[in-house]
């Protein structure tokens, strides 16, 4: 009976359906075509990051993005997605370390511009061991670590420090995935060494029979952690990317601003901040030790355009080349050009992949965005 | 329109045209979808094109693994050597190894099904725990995984039979249950004992379609497999995929998932001829 009934209706619903979609889908093109323009901010979790999540859940960044007539959504990834994502263009700003800006965005040919120094890694990344064991008794022992990323370097950054550098391709690396790594190394007494970042070098660090070897404070401002943005999105011929990166900007140094104040404001902040990685007021606080924000543009600005930069960026694109995380076609560390804020090129200048541009940062300490 | 009417007879090549079509759109598509990306943007390499999948490929079967050293100076060797040498055998080697481990594992687990089926008192100990322990999502359980078996090989092969063999305990169990019991009366009646009937009469029938059912829970494997080398591995195939994906190498893990999927292909090929060749009363 039903299905008769169903039948004989076929086919009054199905045009009615039709109908509906065809409205739906019409109204939806002229919503569209009413909108701001639009953009998204894709951020993982990490300590220098996780303000990205406070500011939007704050109202900041709508209060900035309608200052500029703009709409900003900003989106928590997991790191590795997040990259695939603003590589393929799905997203127009993400947050990376100048490492991975170098090897993922740039490396495919996506031209990115660097808007906001937001801080470096001061102690967040560490190689640590087991049973007392020092750096020069690692090689020929398995090292846990994420391969090809920011703890490789920093490993080999140490090795080479400690002036055993040719000792590196003794090493035996098991690739573990960031997710397990802590529960991995915790269970399994028989890896001695594990490289990894925070909060996990903290869950390691309290268990027994563990000693911090090296840390990302012994290479200070090498490992930088960046917002991105593609260059083609910023310069848009409508000035719309501008409006964004002056956007973001501001509200990034005005929530600066308010994490740096001390006593319960400040407090009152920062625990929503450490809400964005469902952590506690006193673990985010610890990990803030150990990263140096930028809580001023003007510092911020003066780092990216500091001679320093130069020196990291090449250690890195050596350490990119070598290990092949520019490609296989990729002949030489110089096929991909850097460009600095003094218009300077760090390797083919016909080919420039990745900016550093203070503009934005400079225009928030002169107050002017 | 005859055409899609349940009495419609395509000939065969009609038939054989049509099953190619839709890997035809997807191989056009994607080929069309890559070249406009690479106008957009020549050092693209979320799509890569045919040439530089080919070359990717020739790298991974005739070039050794980077971690190993290379002897740049080094004659060249003969075409078998390098393949043996090569990233992409060391890669295969590796999981194949573990892939048939777990694979044998599985068939301690059809005799577990069998037994629990045709004895009570096993089947009352087993059943509970088994149906209870085929709803755990295997993967969350990995922080226990590593403090039980360690990090290396064990602990994938666990995660595989954790995760795939109480589907096939549970998959005989219900088979043998299936076998009419007028069979097994007669059987006893004839005289046989109680092995008789459970391994001549019972598991006789049963295994071509369990069989069946680990053909089907091959991909089921293999993604265990995956996940477990994904998460802390120095080789096998996942893993180079793993580290690959960090820097976009897609021209090297679009050919390497073909590769495994004509693996499992091959497997599941093999299985299906053996099984036939076992069992030709079997209809399926």
């Amino acid at each position: 009976m039903l299905g008769r009934l169903l039948f004989s209706n076929f086919r009054k619903i199905f045009c009615s359906l039709l109908l509906c979609l065809i409205a739906a889908a019409s109204v939806q093109r002229t919503l569209v075509a009413q909108q701001k323009p639009s953009f998204t901010v894709g951020w993982s979790v990490y300590v220098g990051w996780d303000p990205y999540y406070y500011m939007a859940k704050s109202g900041l960044l709508r209060k900035w993005a309608d200052k500029y007539g703009i709409d900003i959504r900003v989106q928590r990834f997991d790191y590795a997605p997040s990259l695939d994502a603003f590589v393929a263009k799905n997203i127009d700003a993400c947050a990376m370390t100048n490492m991975e800006a170098l090897d993922m965005p740039a490396a495919a040919g996506v031209d990115t511009t660097s808007v906001i120094l937001g801080d470096y890694s001061n102690g967040n990344d560490a190689v640590i061991t087991r049973q007392n064991l020092s750096l020069a008794q690692i090689p020929g022992k398995p090292v846990m670590l994420v391969e090809k990323t920011v703890s490789q370097y920093l490993f080999e950054r140490a090795m080479t420090l400690n002036g055993l550098s040719g000792q590196i391709k003794q090493v035996k690396y098991i690739n573990t995935s960031d997710s397990d790594i802590a529960y991995a190394f915790l269970a399994d007494t028989s890896k001695p060494v594990v490289v990894t970042w925070k909060p996990l070098v903290s869950q390691i660090m309290k268990a027994k029979d563990v000693k911090m070897v090296f840390n990302s404070s012994q290479i200070p401002g090498e490992i930088m952690d960046l917002l991105v943005v593609r260059t083609e999105v910023l310069n848009r011929s409508d000035g719309s990317g501008q409006k964004f990166a002056k956007a973001v900007a501001g509200a990034w140094y005005e929530l600066m601003g308010a994490m740096e104040q001390n006593g319960p404001a400040g407090d009152k902040v920062l625990s929503g901040i450490a809400e964005a990685s469902k952590d506690s007021l006193v673990s985010y606080k610890e990990q803030l030790s150990t990263t140096h924000m930028f809580y001023t543009p003007q510092s911020a600005a003066q780092m990216t355009s500091s001679p320093d930069i130069k020196k990291t960026m090449d250690l890195v694109r050596q350490f990119c080349f070598s290990h092949g995380l520019l490609g296989e076609k990729t002949k030489s560390a110089d096929d991909i050009g850097i460009q600095f804020t003094d218009g300077s090129v760090l390797g083919n200048s016909g080919k420039v992949r990745l900016r550093f541009n203070n503009t934005f940062m400079q225009l928030a300490s002169q107050g002017k965005l | 329109m005859s055409l899609l009417k349940l009495h419609a007879t395509p000939n065969r090549t009609t038939a054989w045209l049509l099953s190619w079509l839709l890997f035809a759109g997807g191989v056009t598509s994607y080929f069309y979808v890559a070249e406009q990306r690479h106008k957009d943007n020549p050092d693209d390499r979320v799509m890569p094109t045919a040439t530089q999948m080919i070359k990717a490929f020739q790298d991974a079967t005739l070039k050794p693994a980077e971690e190993d050293n290379a002897d740049d100076d080094a004659a060249p060797a003969p075409l078998f050597t390098r393949v043996r040498s090569s990233m992409l055998w060391k890669d295969t080697i590796a999981t194949g190894r573990r892939f048939l481990i777990s694979i044998a594992l599985l068939f301690p687990a059809v005799l577990l099904g069998l037994h629990m089926a045709m004895f009570p008192y096993i089947g009352a100990f087993f059943l509970r725990f088994i149906q209870f322990f085929d709803k755990i999502v295997a993967l969350s359980l990995l922080p226990i995984l590593f403090i039980a078996f360690g990090i290396d090989e064990l602990s994938k092969i666990m995660l595989i039979v954790i995760g795939v063999t109480p589907t096939i305990i549970l998959d005989t169990f219900n088979l043998s249950k299936g076998v009419p019991r007028e069979q097994i009366v007669k059987a006893f009646t004839l005289g046989a004992a109680d092995f008789a009937v459970t391994y001549r009469i019972v598991f006789k029938q049963i295994l071509p379609r369990v069989l069946n059912s680990i053909r089907l829970n091959l991909k089921a494997v293999m993604l265990f497999l995956f996940a477990g080398e994904m998460i802390a591995s120095t080789d096998g195939l996942a893993y180079r995929i793993a580290l690959l994906r960090r820097h976009m190498g897609m021209d090297t893990i679009i050919p390497y998932v073909l590769w495994v999927a004509l693996l499992l292909f091959l497997v599941d090929l093999t299985m299906h001829a053996f099984n036939r060749k076992l069992h030709p009363w079997f209809q399926e």
